[in-house]
């Protein structure tokens, strides 16, 4: 019970409390999107660590039986500055981040430390590399040895899954947590795109969210005579009173004429019924009939 | 008649909208080509409209407007967010700092930590010297055979001089050096940081075992009346790897002690408080390992005379010395 009521008070992991007091949101990256961009950045270290050991093997600096130890080494010393190094210049981004669009924030909002970088990839060694090359060299024959290091790499897996920033132990020691990269799309402003609507002369119909005091403000001023009303006069009569404006219509009424507003006096258009008409055009729509 | 169909949301957005088309053309630029390289007026536009845009949110998100241009709006605060708040110091700065200010400093602060990791070492070093004095088959327990590369008590003194004095080609260059760096000391070094977390036994534990060995090999080689020959051997490389390991102990320890001994801040924050300087003391073990193994691969072989050994190991280890206690003393 403790718990539930702990998890609902909590604020949204996805909100950020920037500098300037507005919070800002970025949505918390899982676990799936992290680990693809994981093997984007190892498939590149391990490339550039495969490419220098055939360099040194072409220039003859390597025996047969030290080249294993020596591609070990390279890809240790292409892989923790590569960390370090990328998400210093790109401000938390890695390559494979770059391409999963995805990036290191500071959980307190500030910017990122160089201290914050390097302790998170450090810990990215003991944490994620070291157990887990131990589970892939280690053999039958030491069969504690592996099962301790596989449950140390179910841990570090296991740890960002219990906290809701999905923060691994680095993470967690350097105050940082991983974000996807929010994309602003600005689509283009429906109230100033003109909704071909279906007019008749100087009717136009109308659907009940499409009306607004403005809107009627303007069609009034624009001498618009009748307006077709697609709602119930029910609704639109507390729509009127609540927008100020007078509906003398009838409760069966689907038509409404705006009677222009008057000279100099006023800003209050009134709403006017025509009944007969209105009875006649559309009573076949009308779910009320 | 255009000007008179203007909504509240569609009367904000006009307003401000050519702000937020600059804003998202200067953070696209900035996250290309980098904040370094954009031209001043920029950089102060980018400031400048960064904050107008989280005024325009703040607003936005108060009145009612339509979804997709607060969705908008928020994406490209965060956005310029991220933008501006990015660490602005120069990598080349960043090193420069850190070896000239900000290591020696960590290092200093720490001063305690790494003389605890270095008496964990040398009463490791005396226990395992007097334990072999006692009883030789105490060696097999400290040196596992495969780390003593055939020199234990069985083996010949002629041996064990050879050992010291090998010119074996196999045992230089980039195999050596690859071979050095993933050698036992390496993998104590790491463990003993990484295992200070858990409130400092396990690094005081380890470093105290690899002063066991470490007090062993001497003994044996002190009882065969090569302690002079030894100690050339192990001081051109070993006075700076054996201080890197005191090194990473000491930041182990400091990681440890936070935990044991929070004083009045939650655990947590004295643990991340402590990791400043630890990572610190980390980087320079790790460095200071890396010179080692240069030291071993390529000029342990090559220098055969036992006083030049003793007088480059010692004289790097003054250097080291003198870096730790007098770089960046001017700066706060």
């Amino acid at each position: 019970m403790r718990l539930f009521r702990r998890k609902r008070n909590r604020p949204s992991p996805d909100i950020i409390q920037s500098p300037e007091g507005v919070p800002l949101t970025l949505k918390v990256a899982g676990l799936g999107v992290r680990i693809a961009a994981q093997l984007a950045d190892l498939l590149l270290t391990l490339a550039s660590a495969g490419a220098i050991l055939i360099l040194l093997a072409v220039l003859n600096l390597t025996e047969p039986h030290t080249l294993f130890g020596i591609a070990a080494m390279l890809f240790f010393l292409a892989r923790v500055p590569y960390y370090v190094i990328t998400e210093l210049i790109w401000n938390g981004q890695t390559l494979g981040k770059r391409l999963m669009k995805i990036k290191v924030v500071s959980h307190d909002g500030r910017s990122l430390s160089t201290h914050a970088i390097v302790l998170r990839n450090l810990m990215k060694e003991a944490e994620i590399f070291l157990p887990g090359t131990l589970v892939l060299t280690l053999d039958a024959t030491s069969p504690v040895a592996s099962l301790v290091a596989l449950a140390w790499v179910i841990i570090a897996f296991l740890i960002p899954l219990m906290n809701p920033y999905r923060q691994r132990l680095g993470d967690l020691l350097a105050g940082t947590h991983v974000i996807h990269l929010p994309q602003p799309v600005l689509l283009k402003d429906l109230a100033q795109h003109r909704v071909p609507v279906e007019t008749e002369g100087t009717r136009i119909a109308f659907l009940s969210h499409q009306l607004d005091h403005e809107l009627l403000v303007a069609l009034v001023r624009e001498g618009a005579q009748r307006v077709d009303l697609g709602l119930d006069v029910f609704h639109l009569g507390t729509l009127a009173r609540r927008r100020h404006l007078a509906v003398p219509v009838a409760r069966d009424e689907h038509q409404l004429v705006l009677a222009p507003p008057p000279v100099g006096g006023e800003h209050r258009p009134a709403l006017l019924g025509d009944a007969p008409a209105a009875a006649a055009r559309s009573s076949g729509g009308s779910p009320r009939g | 008649m255009e000007q008179t169909v203007t909504l509240r949301s569609a009367r904000f957005r006009a307003e401000r909208e050519a702000d937020w088309r600059l804003l998202e053309s200067l953070v696209t630029q900035a996250e290309r080509r980098g904040l370094q390289r954009m031209d001043f007026a920029s950089a102060r536009d980018l400031a400048a409209s960064y904050r107008r845009a989280t005024t325009s949110l703040a607003i936005a998100r108060e009145i009612s407007l339509d979804r997709a241009l607060l969705d908008y709006l928020e994406a490209l605060t965060a956005r310029a967010y991220l933008c501006v708040y990015a660490p602005q110091e120069r990598l080349g700065g960043l090193v420069y700092r850190f070896f000239t200010a900000s290591a020696p400093q960590a290092l200093r602060r720490s001063w305690a930590f790494i003389l605890a990791g270095v008496l964990c070492m040398g009463l490791g070093v005396l226990t395992g010297y007097l334990l072999f004095l006692e009883n030789p088959s105490w060696y097999f327990v400290f040196l596992p055979p495969e780390m003593s590369q055939g020199r234990s008590p069985d083996a010949t003194t002629a041996y064990l001089r050879s050992v010291i004095y090998s010119n074996d080609p196999d045992t230089t260059g980039l195999g050596a050096f690859a071979a050095f760096l993933f050698s036992n000391n390496t993998r104590i070094a790491i463990f003993v940081f990484g295992l200070g977390v858990f409130v400092c036994l396990p690094a005081i534990a380890l470093t105290f075992y690899n002063g066991l060995g470490l007090g062993a090999l001497m003994a044996l080689h002190v009882d065969r009346g090569l302690g002079y020959d030894l100690g050339g051997w192990l001081s051109i490389h070993g006075v700076t790897e054996l201080s890197a390991i005191a090194i990473a102990c000491g930041g182990g320890l400091q990681l440890g002690a936070a935990i044991l001994f929070p004083g009045t801040r939650t655990r947590r924050d004295a643990l991340q408080r402590a990791g400043r300087d630890a990572v610190k003391l980390a980087l320079v073990a790790a460095f200071m390992l890396i010179v080692a193994a240069i030291l071993e691969g390529f000029f342990r072989q090559l220098v055969q005379d036992m006083t030049t050994r003793y007088a480059i190991g010692w004289g790097i280890g003054l250097l080291w010395l003198a870096w730790a206690t007098l770089a960046g003393r001017g700066r706060a």
